[in-house]
């Protein structure tokens, strides 16, 4: 068992509040990612965890127990830090090892763990290299497998990935998610990628400027943002975002007319995901207006529409082509989700299905 | 104005203002150029001459015969010149150890911002700022048997060591001289240190925490062998110093009692300006020189292999 409870904490740099007060739980064997923009206190807020940081108010709980004043290495928890941390005089088989040898592992059982985790993160070959010897994403590697190597009640993981190429990143994402379902161990991951934070986590928590704004099932954050800001954060290309006003259940701006099941009202932004858009073929279509760019992306095109002052962008087939400038209409695919947001708070408007 | 179509290729323009302008600052060297070579080289230069030749300063105005060698063979057996190179060693070895170890832990302790952080510094600095001839002076006077404040202070502390004789013990009073230096230069080598330090990353010693190592072994394990480069230099910088130490012998001590604290720096001195053989004193500064040279040739060679490990 180790669940994390957050109680009411809040971290201050003197004046400068980086997490205001708030309560969190990751339950036991959850894999929860921390998602937001840069300086948003993700960082934070797993230093807190991991005891590094002091917490200005609040408890924090591992497995029932108050661990405020526990130190670090009394809280059974291994760590990849944003900027990896490894031991520069160690050579990478020291620096795996030596959470083991920590912990009073004999040398046998260590020699194997450390090549059982060299291969996993594919750096068998360079085991007695420095970590100056080695690329950001060899030492990412190292971070990471330094942090496997021993089974402790909670992972924390600070962008583990972020330096690795696309293809790396795919084996090394399967290789935790598997690692994750094979140990069961609690894990708070931090990722600016969509796709990691999609794939691995069983919960996403997104924050913004140390508030976590929405804390849900992947699927949820995804279908239903709760507010203006998930809505805008999540999803690539992000989600088309109209200012606008309901009339007799037609949502209006200039050049789009979409009909929604809301109740008249002014300062209503509309969202509708670029991939639940399609391309149609006349003037009776939603939102009319000319052809403002094309991107083609390998198995689609991005299309790009401009109405007046509003541009919308469209997942279309790979095969569209159309000069610019030509006049353009887009329209919601059949069942497409329709999300309305109140402008002034930004959260979400409800009975938006349509 | 001449007309310039391809600004970036006027290098090869005659006549071009980058070369004339690269004329004049070597010119403008040459002053600072002289002045170097007559201050620094040409004494070198002369004193390497000297040491090859006999020179008593109460006979003659400058250099007279040539003795070949014989100023250094007569070093290799002469006893005065023997105590001293012993004298040296003592002083060094325990004064650069002394020195860097406290040096060390002081910015070990020092390191994290507290509120008394500018007020640490400052006290620290202190010692550094006085000169060593006054540290002498004020520490013969501390140490006097009849009313110096330290040699009373430990009297009244330890009632068995009052009266006792500091500076007329040749034991004591080399302990006394080490005392000094290292009081005078940890200051120093604190700041350094602090400066080593400052340059770790923060995260190596968070992750060996999260590792589950003690304090103690963070600093032995973690954070000392980052800072071998560091220490390294200070430990050339301190050896070099050690070797020169002149001003509080002179003061302190006066290379006594007996010549028990006559170090080489003192000696030489001596040799040149108290029995005015010339050519003797010379040849054993260059003696000195080399040891110098000779120390910091292999601590240059330990850095580099330091250096290659850290970065290779
Ligand atoms: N030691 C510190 N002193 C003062 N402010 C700090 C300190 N550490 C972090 N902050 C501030 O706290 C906020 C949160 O920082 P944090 O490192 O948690 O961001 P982050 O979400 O991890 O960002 P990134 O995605 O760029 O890593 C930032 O505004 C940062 O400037
Ligand atoms: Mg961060």
């Amino acid at each position: 068992m180790a669940e994390v409870r957050l109680v009411d904490i809040e971290k201050r740099y003197g004046n400068f509040l980086a997490v205001p007060q708030q309560s969190l739980t990751i339950e036991d064997g959850e894999f929860l990612v921390l998602l937001g923009p840069s300086g948003c206190g993700k960082t934070t807020t797993m230093r807190m965890i991991a005891g590094l940081e002091e917490i200005t108010s609040g408890d924090i709980q591992i497995a029932g127990e108050r661990i405020n004043d526990k130190p670090p290495k009394d809280r059974d928890i291994a760590m990849v830090f944003q900027n990896y941390g490894l031991y520069p005089h160690m050579t990478v088989r020291q620096n795996i090892e030596y959470p083991l040898k920590l912990r009073g592992v004999d040398k046998a059982a260590r020699t194997k763990r450390v090549q059982e985790m060299a291969d996993k993160v594919e750096l068998g070959a360079l085991l007695d290299r420095r970590p100056s010897e080695l690329s950001g994403g060899q030492r990412q590697r190292v971070a990471l497998a330094r942090a496997i190597v021993r089974t402790p009640k909670i992972f924390l993981m600070d962008e583990p990935l972020s330096n690795l190429d696309a293809k790396l990143r795919v084996t090394m994402r399967a290789e935790l998610k598997h690692l994750h379902h094979e140990l069961g161990v609690t894990t708070v991951y931090v990722t600016h990628d969509q796709m990691e934070a999609m794939t691995l986590a069983s919960r996403v928590a997104v924050m913004r400027e140390g508030r976590i704004v929405q804390l849900d099932t992947p699927k949820k954050i995804y279908a239903e943002p709760a507010n203006l800001f998930v809505a805008g954060f999540i999803g690539s290309p992000s989600m088309n975002l109209v200012d606008g006003a309901v009339r007799n259940g037609m949502f209006r701006a200039e050049g789009i007319e979409v009909p929604v099941s809301l109740a008249d009202r002014e300062g209503v932004v509309i969202g509708i995901r670029p991939e639940e858009l399609e391309i149609a073929g006349d003037a009776s279509a939603s939102i009319n207006g000319k052809l403002y760019a094309l991107e083609l992306t390998g198995d689609s095109t991005l299309v790009t529409l401009r109405s007046g002052q509003t541009m919308l962008c469209a997942r279309g087939p790979a095969d569209f082509e159309a000069p610019i400038d030509a006049p353009c209409h887009l329209t919601p695919k059949p069942g497409a989700r329709i999300h309305l947001f109140d402008r002034a708070s930004g959260q979400r408007l409800d009975g938006t299905r349509h | 104005m001449r007309p310039a179509p391809f600004p970036i290729g006027n290098k090869f323009c005659p006549g071009d203002p980058d070369v004339k302008e690269k004329t004049l600052s070597y010119a403008l060297l040459i002053p600072a150029f002289i002045i170097v070579l007559a201050t620094t080289l040409y004494p070198l230069g002369y004193s390497f001459v000297t040491s090859f030749r006999e020179w008593d300063l109460t006979k003659q105005r400058r250099p007279s015969g040539f003795v070949g060698v014989e100023n250094y063979v007569h070093a290799a057996s002469e006893s005065g010149f023997q105590n001293s190179l012993w004298v040296t060693t003592i002083f060094v070895v325990t004064s650069v150890i002394l020195t860097l170890v406290l040096a060390m832990s002081l910015a070990l302790l020092l390191r994290r911002k507290g509120r008394m952080h500018t007020f640490t510094r400052i006290i620290l600095i202190l010692p550094f700022a006085m000169s060593p001839a006054l540290i002498g002076v004020s520490y013969r006077f501390m140490f006097n048997p009849e009313f110096g404040v330290l040699a009373k202070g430990i009297g009244a502390v330890f009632p068995a060591l009052e009266g006792t004789p500091w500076l007329a013990s040749p034991d004591l009073a080399m302990a006394i001289l080490v005392i000094t230096d290292v009081w005078h230069w940890t200051p120093y080598m604190t700041f350094m240190c602090l400066g080593g330090l400052a340059s770790i990353p923060r995260e190596t010693e968070e992750a060996a925490r999260i590792d589950g190592a003690s304090n103690l072994r963070i600093i032995f394990g973690i954070v000392l062998p980052q800072m071998k480069g560091v220490l390294l230099v200070t430990a050339v910088l301190k050896t070099i110093f050690a070797l020169k130490m002149f001003d509080q012998v002179v003061t302190l001590t006066g290379g006594g009692p007996g010549t028990s604290t006559e170090t080489m720096a003192f000696f030489i001195f001596n040799v040149g300006f108290k029995w005015f053989d010339m050519g003797y004193a010379s040849a054993l500064a260059w003696i000195l020189t080399a040891i110098m040279m000779l120390i910091s040739a292999w601590y240059v060679r330990m850095l580099l292999s330091e250096r290659k490990m850290a970065k290779a």
